[in-house]
């Protein structure tokens, strides 16, 4: 969980990411945003997130990210 | 003057896909010089290039990066990677052409700003097409490819404000793939964020070597560092240096690079725990050791804190910290050096000495964008400030020590010839800097043409040797007020009253130019106390901006010359 927050305070310092329900809607993050963190989760957890799964839907809060990290694998506290 | 503002640069992105991602690296880093970047929608280069009226440049950028793709850019390129060309050979032609018009238009784009960034083009490295063809002359696109970066090559020679970058190098070097196939169909970002993230390192590298803020000394440990083995328990035949041994091989290697660093105007420095006298006997003696004594401009061996040899060595070289590179095997030396002086730049070395001389060679901190003749003499010049400190250490009276060195200062109007080393000087001096002004040179020279602005250099040499362009000073007139816009000297020539004579030779210029009153305003930066001390005793009241002439002499025991022209080329090209 902290280990996530890091990684999208990397992408965009200063936001609330565990208070926001929708990174996307709320203006958290962007569509460039949504690239980066596809490429922070797949280097640090070695993971292969495909195109159709770089949807907003997928990475809109810490618990969707954490939901398509456990489809791959990968259990984060 | 807020040295975060004085190195801020405004960089515009365009290109023909998403350049977003590096933008926002380029912002994020924060290794000098700080950024701020907007990244032009893509697909708009042509309206950028030829447009000065484009919302893109309402931002006014100091430096314009135009990174494209030559499959996207160059439409006869596309066509003849899915042979959609009539003929390969027409391919060809119509590409090179569609490359000439590509680089004008970045030449006349370069007239609206300090700095052009250009990364050469390369193709996907998953375009194999058919090998066998590739290079075949006016048939492959690997062939057709090389020739149109040649002539961004020749058509940006026009312009010095135009670096043409070899992104070739940054995908060789990347070890993962460079580009990201489904970035490009969610967002038309066509590479991948690692080569993202080493194309922003190397333009920053870029940047920093135009503002003349490259590193300039390397400190080297000696034992497992310039040779294998501790010379002081093996002994001076039994280190591991030079064939056939193959770890000497490496060390030799790595000395060569070294070598190669000091001749192009990086000082080379010792700092090991060994028995000097022993430690410099190896070092001429040994007959596999690439560097000679000759090669170091100071040396601290002893067996005293390394971050207090540095800081020993900062001061006898009189060059901050911040220019530093610390080499050193040993990663508890290598540890305290970071926690005492996180400002000199220690990288962790490869543990095996086969990487020592490839890891050397791709630091990118040395960067520059011109080498001149002072670059390839400093190791000689720096020798002879040692020559000048001995005698002064044996004779010990300032007044007779300054009679015998015989100081020559020659003044010239700012020309040409003369201007890479002027910018670099301007922008890389700290201490002896009146204004702490940074100009990059295409904007330095348009200064100085200005009506009524003037700027002067000065080369100082002494019976010891040339310490070549060490001075410069400019003035602003209005009608008989002159103002000191800068007064920069290098700490080479620092504590020999040059300072006395460049400011007596600008006042005199200034008054020959109708002033009556010439002004000084000192900056107070962080780093400038000379200039400062220097200036305080000028002034006519301690309040006052208004230089005093009853202060202003050019000592006795310099010779001033005024430099004719003399049509000697500072910049080089090429390699003579």
């Amino acid at each position: 969980m902290n280990e996530l927050i890091s990684i999208l305070n990397d992408i965009r310092p200063g936001q609330n990411f565990s208070k926001s329900e929708n990174f996307f809607e709320q203006g958290v993050l962007d569509s460039l945003d949504l690239t980066a963190l596809v490429a922070a989760l797949e280097s640090r957890y070695a993971v292969f997130i495909d195109v159709d799964e770089m949807t907003a839907d997928n990475f809109r809060s810490v618990t969707a990210i954490k939901t398509i990290l456990e489809r791959k694998g990968i259990k984060l506290s | 003057m807020n040295n975060k503002t004085e190195l801020t640069r405004r960089v515009l992105l365009t290109g023909d896909t998403t350049l977003d991602p590096l933008g926002r690296l380029l912002e994020r880093d924060q290794e000098m010089p700080h950024l701020q970047v907007t990244a032009a929608p893509y697909g708009q280069v042509y309206q950028i290039l030829l447009d000065a009226s484009h919302p893109a440049w309402e931002f006014k950028p100091d430096v314009l990066v135009v990174w494209t793709a030559p499959q996207l850019m160059l439409p006869s390129v596309e066509k003849l990677l899915r042979f959609a060309a009539g003929s390969a050979p027409e391919a060809h032609e119509a590409a090179l052409r569609e490359a000439e018009q590509f680089a004008m238009a970045v030449v006349q784009a370069a007239s609206r700003v300090s700095q052009v960034l250009v990364p050469s083009w390369v193709l996907p490295n998953y375009e194999r097409w058919i090998q066998a063809l590739t290079w075949r002359q006016g048939i492959g696109p690997a062939n057709l490819v090389a020739k149109a970066n040649l002539i961004l090559a020749e058509k940006f020679s026009e312009r010095e404000n135009i670096v043409l970058l070899d992104a070739a190098s940054w995908q060789l070097g990347l070890g993962r793939p460079a580009y990201d196939p489904r970035m490009y169909a969610v967002a038309k970002i066509l590479y991948a964020q690692s080569l993202f993230a080493k194309a922003a390192s190397e333009i920053k590298a870029v940047l920093r070597g135009a503002l003349g803020q490259g590193k300039k000394v390397i400190v080297c440990d000696l034992d497992n560092t310039l040779w294998g083995g501790v010379v002081g328990d093996d002994g001076l035949n039994h280190i591991k240096l030079g064939a056939p041994d193959s770890v000497g091989e490496c060390f030799h290697a790595f000395q060569k690079t070294l070598k190669g660093l000091r001749s192009r105007g990086v000082l080379l420095t010792i700092c090991s725990k060994n028995d000097e006298q022993f430690a410099l006997s190896v070092i001429d003696t040994h007959p596999a050791m690439v560097l000679r004594k000759s090669d170091f401009v100071g040396w601290r061996i002893n067996w005293k804190d390394k971050a207090e040899n540095l800081v020993a060595l900062a001061k006898e070289l009189n060059l901050g910290l911040d220019s530093f590179v610390f080499l050193d095997d040993s990663p508890q030396e290598r540890d305290q050096v970071r926690q005492v002086l996180p400002q000199v730049y220690t990288p962790d070395l490869p543990v095996s000495p086969s990487e020592l001389a490839p890891f050397l060679s791709s630091l990118n901190c040395f960067e520059t964008v011109s080498l001149s003749g002072e670059d390839f003499q400093r190791t000689e010049m720096y020798q002879a400030e040692r020559g000048r400190q001995e005698v002064f250490e044996l004779g010990g009276d300032v007044e007779n020590w300054l009679n015998s060195l015989q100081i020559e200062v020659r003044a010239a109007p700012l020309r040409r010839e003369s201007l890479a080393r002027a910018a670099q000087l301007l922008n890389k001096t700290n201490q002896f800097n009146l204004s702490l002004r940074r100009l990059d040179e295409v904007s330095f020279w348009d200064w100085a043409s200005e009506p009524g602005n003037s700027a002067f250099t000065f080369n100082v040499a002494d019976r010891f040797g040339d310490f070549g362009l060490t001075g410069l000073a400019s003035f602003s007139l209005h009608g008989t007020e002159a103002r000191l816009v800068d007064f920069v000297m290098s700490c080479r020539v620092m504590g020999k009253k040059v300072e006395e004579a460049l400011l007596g030779y600008t006042v005199a210029q200034a008054r020959s130019a109708g002033a009556r009153q010439v002004l000084a305003n000192v900056v107070n930066g962080p780093r400038n106390g000379p200039a400062q001390t220097f200036f305080a005793t000028k002034f006519f009241t301690c309040d006052d901006l208004a230089i005093d002439p009853a202060y202003v002499a050019i000592p006795s025991q310099i010779r001033l010359k005024e430099e004719v022209f003399e049509p000697k080329p500072v910049l080089l090209a090429v390699y003579e």
